[in-house]
């Protein structure tokens, strides 16, 4: 399976369930700040698997791998809750299968970007505007708003990521480096 | 950082520099390494590239401003018509059951209570459930034979659950719900944000949005969740904090070194007659001990004496300086 067959396999029949999976993770793990890292564990053991020959199910191929990695990474845990991984191995059937993927039309697609933008941060939607209906490159953006190429380059990032996570269902937020959770965390240790 | 973040800003900075026109075959060169490196790279670079070129709809839109989609975000109150629906549903299947009457009787019961300033109030539901109201306090109840709901209005309360197959306990407290799997546990909430202490058992915090779960988490007892906004925080095995945490059940407080602004806002909880604390040096000063929550003024003596704190009282507050 070459990269190109993937990519357009992981596009097409993965990126749709992002929305049940990030679900179905957040509701089985006790850590709401792990939940991005083990979505991209996920992605990663989905690609490399989907390499020996693509799926005939990609949902059901891909919340088992995600099963299966939760469990293994609750085992793998210091301090292993026995609750949790009895209520992994018995989510077999809890498996959502009942929330609709989102199959949009040309129409609907856009009016999401347009929601995701509306998500973002005025100045942040400003630069993605400017880049993306006026066709502005960075240093013309920067000329235009009177800042600095990296604060555009970084502004446009932010606003790439987030724009990803709304599409994908997600909460679409602009995730700063130094997040209040984090500190909260390493308060504790 | 974590690997995710890493590889999300990597894929983002490579598709940005992609678009600036000083692309070159070394930049693809460097791509192609960072890509061949683990498939996790691939999945951030393949996700983001994906949604990025979907945002090239809107350049259909044309120059000039995007026009603002419906879909931003809900407001605070939406909870609550959610609620409200909610509860007109269980009377209406409440409705429907009467008409078989040889299901047993899953009639309704709804009620509330609260608490005044100061107020400690114990009440025992008809399902041998208990709730113990905090000072100032809120709490409406419905009660069927398959479904137990609460909703903690304001301020806070203590639940001791009994077990009953079949039938959920649920409580609701603005954009969060707390699902009983058995247990004793209380929850404060101070506008959207919630404290949940776990004395016993496992309860289920949901963070609603449209009045879907969007995020959750189990908490066990001993541990402590805290909701603010969108973030949940759980703090695992801290059996003293959630025993300090339900110190009021007993009219006391109970602090483990927490600063005098913290302490004096929990006082102030209590009492009419409000704690002010006018300069940062004195809102720093650390606290251990327990307090009866009623009696201020014994505590504020001991700053003065103790500490050497200045106190002035009035009939409507206390204050204290440095």
């Amino acid at each position: 399976m070459d990269d190109e067959s993937l990519e357009d396999w992981f596009c097409r029949e993965v990126l749709p369930l992002e929305r049940s999976l990030t679900h179905f993770i957040r509701r089985n793990t006790r850590v709401a700040d792990d939940v991005i890292d083990l979505r991209h564990d996920v992605y990663e053991l989905a690609i490399t698997g989907a390499r020996k020959g693509l799926p005939s199910s990609t949902r059901a191929y891909l919340f088992t791998i995600a099963r299966n990695h939760l469990i293994n990474r609750a085992k793998r845990a210091r301090i292993v809750s026995f609750d949790l991984v009895a209520d992994l191995e018995a989510i077999d059937k809890d498996i959502d299968f009942l929330e609709a993927e989102r199959h949009l039309d040309a129409r609907d697609a856009l009016r999401q970007v347009q929601a995701g933008l509306e998500n973002l941060s005025p100045r942040v939607r400003e630069i993605v505007r400017l880049r993306k209906i006026e066709g502005l490159d960075v240093r013309e953006t920067a000329e235009r708003l009177g800042i600095g190429k990296d604060a555009v380059n970084h502004q446009l990032m932010m606003g790439m990521k987030a724009l990803a996570d709304f599409m994908a269902g997600g909460p679409g937020k602009i995730v700063r480096p130094k997040s209040v959770g984090r500190r909260m965390k390493d308060a504790e240790k | 950082m974590s690997r995710a973040q890493q590889a999300n800003d990597r894929a983002a900075a490579f598709i940005i520099a992609q678009e600036d026109g000083n692309w070159n075959s070394a930049s693809q060169a460097q791509l192609g390494a960072w890509l061949a490196e683990s498939d996790g790279n691939k999945a951030a670079y393949w996700r983001l590239k994906h949604s990025w070129r979907e945002a090239d709809r809107i350049s259909a839109l044309g120059h000039g401003r995007a026009e603002p989609g419906q879909a931003s975000r809900p407001a605070r109150r939406r909870w609550w018509v959610w609620a409200s629906v909610a509860a007109s549903i269980i009377i209406a299947i409440g409705g429907v059951y009467e008409q078989w009457p040889q299901m047993e009787s899953p009639s309704q019961q709804m009620a509330g209570y609260q608490t005044a300033v100061g107020g400690l109030k114990d009440v025992t539901l008809s399902d041998g459930s208990h709730i113990q109201l905090n000072t100032a306090s809120r709490v409406r109840t419905s009660l069927t034979a398959h479904r137990r709901e609460a909703w903690l209005e304001s301020g806070e309360a203590f639940f001791e659950v009994a077990h009953r197959s079949g039938a959920p306990f649920v409580v609701h407290a603005g954009d969060h719900q707390v699902t009983v799997l058995g247990t004793k546990f209380s929850l404060r909430r101070e506008g959207n944000n919630l404290k949940v202490a776990v004395l016993e058992g496992r309860v289920r915090v949901d963070e609603l949005k449209d009045g879907r779960p969007v995020r959750s988490a189990v908490i066990e007892g001993g541990d402590i969740a805290i909701a603010e906004d969108s973030a949940l925080f759980v703090t695992s095995r801290s059996g003293q904090a959630v025993e300090n945490a339900l110190a009021w059940r007993q009219g006391m407080l109970e602090f483990n070194q927490a600063p005098l602004s913290e302490v004096a806002a929990e006082f102030n909880r209590y009492n009419k007659r409000q704690i002010v604390v006018t300069d940062p040096d004195a809102a720093g000063f650390r606290i251990g001990g327990m307090f009866p929550a009623s009696n201020p003024d014994a505590f504020v003596r001991l700053l003065h004496d103790a500490y050497g704190l200045q106190v002035v009282t009035t009939d409507s507050e206390i204050k204290i300086s440095s």
